[in-house]
Formats: C-alpha cells, structure tokens, sequence
C-alpha cells in the first residue's frame, strides 16, 4: 500500500491535516509560536491530557465508561503530594504507593460493575463522587505545596523543546500499544468490546477482562494524576474536576468506537495534539478561553458525525 | 407509580423484608422516616420551621432537575447536558428581565421555549446521527455552556426584578411556594406516564425500542420529545434556581448537576436501561439525597465530605436495587 493511500484510509487522516494546517497558519499568525519555549510549553501541557485520554481510551475498547478518571486523578494527586509534603516520603516511593492505589481503585471499580452488574456508567459516577469527597474530606480543599525539588524539578526540567515530563506518557504509549496489539490479554480486551457474548463463547472470561480493563484505566489515571502534581509544582484537590471532557474527546475524535472493540492509540494521541494546539492557539491569540469549551464540543459532534458517515458509505460499499 | 412488576408475594412484615420486597419508594420512605427520626432526634434544629422551609425549597430544585434527566432515562438515553441547558436558560432568563425588562411571564415562556429548542438540538442530534445519546450531549453541554459563557462572559446578573426572590422565599400555607411548582410539575409528568398514549409510547421505546418500532411507534420522534421535554425540564428547574437565589449566577448549575440529576431518579427506582420511570421514586430520590445533605449539615459534619457520603449512597442504593430484583426474580422462578 502506498504511504498516501495509507494515511488517507486511516481515521485519523483528516485530525492530522487539521493539526499540520494549525502549525502552519500559527506560525504565520505569531511569530512566538514558533519558539523553543513554547513548544515546550504545548508539549508539557499535552503530557497530562494524553494520559487521561488513554485511560478512558481502555474503557471504550472494552465498551464500557469510566466517569470517574478524573475523581481517581485528583484523589491520587493529593495522596502523592500529601505522603511528600506531609509525611515526607521522598518521590519515587510516594508516586509508587500513588499509582498503586490507583489501580486499586480502578479495580474496585471493576469489581463493582462486575459483581453488581450494574451499568459501569452509574458505577463509576457514584465512585467519582466519592472519590471526590475523599480527596475534599482530606485536603479540606487546602492544596500541598511543599514538594520535594527533584520531583518539581523533573516538571520543570526540559533538554531543548523536550519536556522530561513526556517521557512518561511516551513508555505508557508504547506499552499501551504492545499490549492492545500484541498480547493475549489485550486482544482479549477488544474482542469482548467488540462482541462480548461471543468472547465469552470463544472461552475469554468477560468479567475478568473488564475489572482488568477498570484497572488499566485507574493506573493510568493515577500516572496522569502524579504527573499533574509535577507539572504543577502543588498538589491541587481540583486535579482532574476538568478531565471528563478531555478524557472521552481525545478518543473519540481519534476514532474510538463508543460500542467496543476498537480504538486507535495513533488516533488519540493526534486529537490530543490537536486539543493542546488548540489551547495554545487560544492563549497566543489571546482569544476568550471559553472558547476552548466551545470548540472541543463541536469537534467531537464533528468527529461522530464524520465517523458515521464513513460507517454507513462503508456498508453502502459492501 | 413503577412499571417494572414487583413480585409482591412473601407476606413478611420485619423491615428488611419490607426494604427488600417492597416497591422501591415504599423502602424509600422507611429509609426516610428512619433518617428524620435520627436527625431531629440529634439536632432539634433539623424541624425548624427555617430549616425545613431551606430543605423544602432546594428539594423543589432536585426534584426538577430530577425529572429532566428521568424522562430521557425512560426511553433508555441519558441527557448529560441537563446542566448546561440549566445553565443557559439561567443567564437567559437573567437577561431577559434584567437587560431587556420583559414582564415576568413573558421571560419564563421564552426562558422554558429556549430549554426546549436546545432539548430539540440534542435530540435532531442523536436521531440524525444515530449516535449514541451519552456521546451527543456530552458535546453539546460542552457547546452550550462554552456558547453560554463566550456570550455571558460569565457575568452574574443582580439586579432581577423583586418578585422573582419574593417568589422563591413565598410560601402557600406551611409550603414553599418553589416545592408546589415542583409537585405540580410532578403531577403533570404523573399524568404523562401513566395515562397517556404517549407516555406509554416513551416506555415502549425505552423497553425494546426495535419491538416499539415495530409496532408503529415513530421512535425517533418519541426520543426527540423526550429531549425537548427534559430540555424545557431543564430551564423550569433553572427559573426555579434563579427564583430561589435572587440573582442569575453562571456557576450554579452545569457539572453541579450531572450527579444529583442521576441520584434523584436512579434512587427512585428508574432504570438507565430504560422502559420505567417513577415520578414518585425521582421525588421521593431527591428527598433523601436533600435530607442527607441537611441533615449532615445540621450535624455540622464537615461540609468536605459530604460528596463522600452522597456517592456511597448512590452505591449503596443500587446495590439494594440490585439486591431485590435478584431477589424477586429467584423468587419468580420458585413459583414458576
């Protein structure tokens, strides 16, 4: 297949035009855009996004939803900036117990829709909600700020444009796209999002592979939550009350399908791409940052609809 | 009123026999005269007469809410922009009698007709598109209220007419005038599930919506009612906000409903798969979660972790629900 017909078949052919015509027409518009620091600047803010975006990305390939990836967010950034600053554990061993958590967390979620059986939409929102009041309950909204200077160093840190901070979400997108493609597990993920009767048939414990799925999602959501506290340089309880949004754009904009069974990691990460241009357009162009909220809602009707255009020229095909 | 049937055999009368075999808002009244018995019992001031009016008139505002995500839950869907239209309708209401100073009824009419087009808007959306409805208004909550702020610049308006705060603070008889409004809404709503053609049409097509289909219900029609219904439930509510706080605020509702918006009617016994819904659940819902939140408050928990407490009731209430229709279908099977 030749490399242009490839790109024009994938999904994500059209994001990435946008994402390549928005580079161009922002450096034209302004000249600062263009400049080391504020690439570092857009590709910092792009680390935190993309791993909540993936983390929801799970949980749509295995047909389910996790409204509660940015309540797990929060509650993981208070814990590792609370067990630094409060009780002075330094910031390998804090972000570890912080992310382990996390996956406990997202298991009990997993555990909750399986056991119950009960839609995981309602699961994780009442989750969400008690996540969220966890991490008030604590914090009393009182933010940590005294972090160690290693860990506010490696948010700050940057070797040219390159922030160190994507050195995470970059291991968690090659791991991620190992596991989807190339292990058992993970296929088994998208078979029983695909087609959960028919998993179960083919002998793939389904509620197994969905409290695994819940837990993916949690670790992911609490690496995106510790990378939060770094970027930010404090512990704030508000981490994550924005990620909703965010965590089910990326994906869908990136041609993540709502029924299951498939999702594209190449896809997600260029919505997200295209979502951080778009908050650094705003910024440059110093444009109302409402906008933001506006256009991120008329992307995804935009994307859905796209999307569905293809699917039904797709049967008209066959 | 419950349209799931509840197997009603097994004549025990001890109370976890009644909170697992009864009707869901029969439990749910137990539960509530347990927890005001325990609060007033705690704290006389939680049946003051200052405090029962505060409760009364924030109820009034759940229960509408409530409903505006109960009706799309009956046909299966879910309205996630519940609170952006309240938002919307909010500042539009604001403006209407602030900036334009149109006579009071004519800003409620053009306020509850707004609710209603941006219901329209998600509900042409997801017929159209056959996408589903989760996904459409979560775009369009994010396109109403970034439309809502970009235009408000989120500005709070002051300075609304005096009537409109009289009439959130008025009461009829021992009643706040807000929780009337409420009820009556919930009558007519009563009336539309229960006694209507089309209100078993919305039931039909939340049950199996190929087999409504079928039977020559227009289904796409069906759904885009249900969100122009829940969109004008939407601004009611808001007007009702507006009235009880006296100003037009831009940050009152929008994220702060989605889960009060599903607790009221996901207590109250309807089901996200669709094909029931009980008004008197989605009230009797949004008492217990208005009394659990006075009753915390009275207590002076600290008000932190009360978001806590709500979501571990949300859970616990599902499980409960869980737990009996398991149970009512075993028991359906032993008399089969």
């Amino acid at each position: 297949m030749k490399p242009v017909t490839f790109l024009l078949r994938e999904q994500w052919s059209g994001i990435l035009l946008a994402v390549v015509l928005g580079i161009v027409a922002l450096s034209i518009a302004n000249p600062t855009f263009n400049t080391e620091f504020n690439w570092f600047v857009l590709l910092r803010s792009i680390c935190v996004v993309a791993l909540a975006a993936f983390s929801q990305m799970i949980m749509l390939g295995v047909g389910q939803m996790n409204l509660s990836v940015g309540a797990l967010g929060g509650l993981v950034a208070i814990l590792v900036g609370g067990l630094m600053d409060a009780w002075g554990v330094p910031a390998i061993p804090a972000a570890s117990i912080a992310v382990l958590v996390g996956g406990g967390a997202g298991l009990l979620n997993g555990w909750l829709t399986v056991r119950t059986g009960i839609n995981g939409f309602v699961v994780t929102l009442a989750t969400a909600s008690a996540f969220t009041g966890i991490n008030l309950g604590l914090t009393r909204a009182v933010p940590f700020y005294h972090l160690p200077a290693d860990f506010v160093a490696f948010g700050n840190g940057r070797i040219g444009a390159f922030p160190l901070l994507m050195i995470v979400p970059i291991i968690v997108t090659a791991l991620l796209a190992i596991f989807l493609n190339r292990t058992v597990k993970g296929r088994h993920l998208l078979a029983v999002g695909g087609n959960s009767n028919a998993a179960e048939l083919s002998g793939i414990s389904v509620s197994r592979t969905i409290m695994l799925a819940h837990c993916l999602s949690g670790l992911i959501a609490a690496i995106a939550g510790v990378l939060a506290v770094a970027q930010l340089g404090s512990a704030q309880p508000t981490i994550g009350s924005d990620w909703l949004i965010i965590s089910f754009a990326a994906p869908i904009i990136g041609g993540a399908s709502l029924s299951g069974g498939s999702v594209s990691i190449t896809g997600t990460v260029v919505a997200v791409v295209l979502i951080g241009l778009i908050q650094n357009a705003m910024v440059l162009l110093a444009v109302d940052p409402y906008w933001v909220t506006f256009l991120l809602g008329s992307l995804i009707l935009a994307a859905v609809w796209i999307n569905r255009i293809r699917t039904v020229r797709m049967e008209r095909a066959q | 009123m419950t349209t799931q049937v509840q197997s009603s055999s097994g004549a025990s009368i001890s109370i976890t026999g009644l909170l697992t075999r009864g009707s869901t808002q029969f439990g749910l009244l137990i539960i509530l005269s347990v927890l005001w018995t325990v609060f007033a019992s705690l704290s006389p001031g939680f049946l003051s007469t200052f405090n029962l009016n505060s409760l009364g008139r924030s109820v009034a505002v759940d229960v509408v809410v409530g409903f505006a995500q109960m009706v799309v839950l009956a046909t299966g869907g879910m309205n996630l922009s519940v609170g952006a239209i309240g938002v919307c309708s909010v500042m539009l209401a604001g403006y209407f009698l602030q900036v334009l100073g149109l006579p009071i009824p004519l800003a409620i009419a053009g306020t509850l007709a707004f609710g209603g087009v941006l219901g329209w808007l998600n509900g042409i959306a997801i017929t159209k598109t056959g996408v589903n409805s989760f996904v459409v208004t979560l775009a369009t909550a994010s396109l109403f209220s970034g439309g809502m702020l970009i235009l408000s610049h989120g500005v709070p308006l002051n300075g609304l007419p005096s009537e409109i705060g009289a009439f959130g603070k008025a009461t009829v008889g021992p009643v706040p005038a807000l929780a009337v409004v409420a009820l009556a809404i919930g009558g007519l709503l009563y009336i539309l599930f229960a006694h209507s053609v089309l209100g078993r049409q919305i039931l039909s097509v939340g049950a199996n919506s190929r087999a409504a289909e079928m039977s020559g219900i227009p289904v796409s029609r069906v759904i885009v009612f249900v969100h122009v219904l829940s969109g004008v439930l939407a601004a009611a509510a808001a007007l009702m906000l507006t009235a009880r706080l006296g100003a037009a605020m831009p940050a009152v509702a929008g994220d702060d409903w989605l889960l009060p918006s599903f607790l009221a009617p996901v207590i109250g016994g309807t089901s996200l798969a669709g094909g029931a819904a009980s008004v008197i659940g989605t009230i009797l819902g949004a008492l217990l979660v208005s009394t659990i939140r006075s009753g915390l408050l009275i207590l002076q928990f600290a008000s932190f972790w009360l978001q806590f407490f709500l979501g571990v009731f949300l859970l616990a209430a599902i499980l409960l629900q869980r737990y009996r229709s398991v149970l009512s279908a075993r028991e359906q099977t032993r008399q089969a």
